[in-house]
């Protein structure tokens, strides 16, 4: 008997776990909209911002004839030390979404360590932070909060602080590592140069743009602040792009946990079934065989 | 008149998209003003104020806080960081006045250029 109880037990638990679960899976839908709506808007300014740091530099490449001479651009061959940048979530329960992108970067790591390489990691997300502090990883930031809720005033001022010890030399290249959404079910690991500014992404020589006057009148000034703001848009971005992918991510594994316990409540219920035609077939064997032998 | 197309973009979206009249900017050596076919220009702007002359003449102020703007013939677009719109269709107009002061106050720039933009917005407060 006692086992019927605590089959039925079990049952009611699992039955507990999976409304917990279906409700996260609601929950993460409805904030995957949000985050992906955001996305959308903010990607005309990515955009426009691109054409215009396009143009500028173009307009740089024109007037030098050695190509665009300024910090923001020049490309070191052998790096002597790399900023590796990661996002991760705040929190689990959403998959292999968090792993992947430690991986990536543990990857990364040992593959500049096998360079001679020094890296220095900056971690935004509690789970990488925790992960790579578990395993006596020293971590040169240590963000949490960002990218719950991504905020284009402080990415502004954690990835300036970043790039400021890009311009003073300390660093020679900056890495920025997230796991950005494809669509519902597909994440992808994106990893991003961010300082120098990959001149192979920019399409130079497109246009001609010696008709164009800037002010202030000097092109590195205003270059050197578009590259700023193209940083900073960078890292903002990619905070929502993760952002949308955690909550996708959460949403599949929710999904998972909730048919899996469907399932699950399914066979219990055979096995409580199973159990309590046992104990009434005993039972009435029981009383037959007494009777027999009142006979 | 000739008109010419404006449009304002921040991190968060496009918040003003229509075809004006003029457009007086904020730049970082100082304020200037376009009309439509003006010649081509890429300016940094400063924390100010953009007004703006719609078809219809009336007028639009937005407070912004740092960006640029690439003006063409037809097309000016401003890229800014953080924008308040103040217009005179806007029936949360006190709310939107100290939303913009305060994202004024809260910009990285000199103090002078952050008064005389505070100050420009309360009058255009006033008289819209």
């Amino acid at each position: 008997m006692a086992n019927l109880k605590e089959i039925k037990r079990k049952i009611g638990s699992v039955k507990n776990t999976q409304k917990t679960t279906n409700a996260m899976k609601l929950v993460s839908s409805a904030k995957l909209k949000r985050t992906e709506e955001l996305a959308k808007k903010s990607r005309v300014y990515a955009a426009k911002l691109t054409e215009l740091i396009n143009e500028i530099a173009q307009k740089m490449q024109q007037s030098h004839a050695d190509g665009i001479d300024n910090v923001y651009f020049k490309d070191v061959p052998n790096p002597k030390k790399v900023d590796i940048i990661f996002i991760t979530a705040d929190k689990g329960l959403c998959g292999g979404f968090n792993v992947q992108t430690i991986k990536r970067t543990n990857q990364l790591i040992a593959d500049y360590k096998a360079q001679d390489v020094k890296v220095c990691l900056r971690a935004v997300g509690r789970k990488g932070i925790d992960y790579f502090k578990f395993n006596n990883v020293e971590l040169g930031n240590e963000i949490i909060g960002l990218s719950a809720a991504p905020d284009f005033k402080q990415a502004s001022e954690f990835i300036s602080e970043v790039a400021e010890a890009y311009v003073n030399g300390e660093t020679d290249k900056i890495i920025l590592v997230h796991n950005g959404y494809v669509n519902m079910i597909t994440q992808e690991i994106r990893e991003d140069q961010i300082l120098p500014v990959d001149t192979s992404k920019l399409e130079l020589n497109a246009v001609s743009t010696s008709e164009l006057e800037v002010e202030p009148d000097d092109d590195d000034t205003l270059l050197a602040a578009l590259v700023k703001r193209y940083v900073e848009y960078t890292m903002y971005y990619s905070l929502i792009d993760s952002l949308a992918a955690e909550h996708a991510a959460r949403m599949q594994a929710m999904d998972a946990a909730t048919t899996n316990a469907k399932e699950m409540v399914k066979e219990l219920t055979v096995k409580y079934n199973k159990a309590r035609q046992e104990a009434i077939t005993t039972e009435l064997i029981e009383i037959i065989s007494g009777m027999e032998s009142m006979k | 008149m000739e008109l010419m197309k404006l449009e304002i973009v921040t991190p968060d979206g496009v918040i003003f998209d229509a075809e004006v009249k003029q457009v007086t900017l904020p730049g970082s050596e100082g304020e200037f003003g376009v009309l439509p076919s003006h010649a081509t220009l890429v300016s940094l702007l400063d924390t100010g104020v953009i007004v703006i002359e719609k078809s219809d003449s009336s007028e639009v102020a937005v407070a912004i806080n740092s960006g640029y703007v690439k003006v063409e013939e037809e097309k000016t677009t401003c890229i800014v960081d953080g924008a308040v719109a103040l217009s005179g269709e806007d029936s949360d107009l006190a709310k939107a006045l100290e939303a913009a002061k305060e994202l004024l106050k809260s910009a990285e720039s000199s103090k002078v250029a952050i008064a005389s933009a505070v100050s420009k917005v309360e009058h255009m407060g006033k008289s819209l």
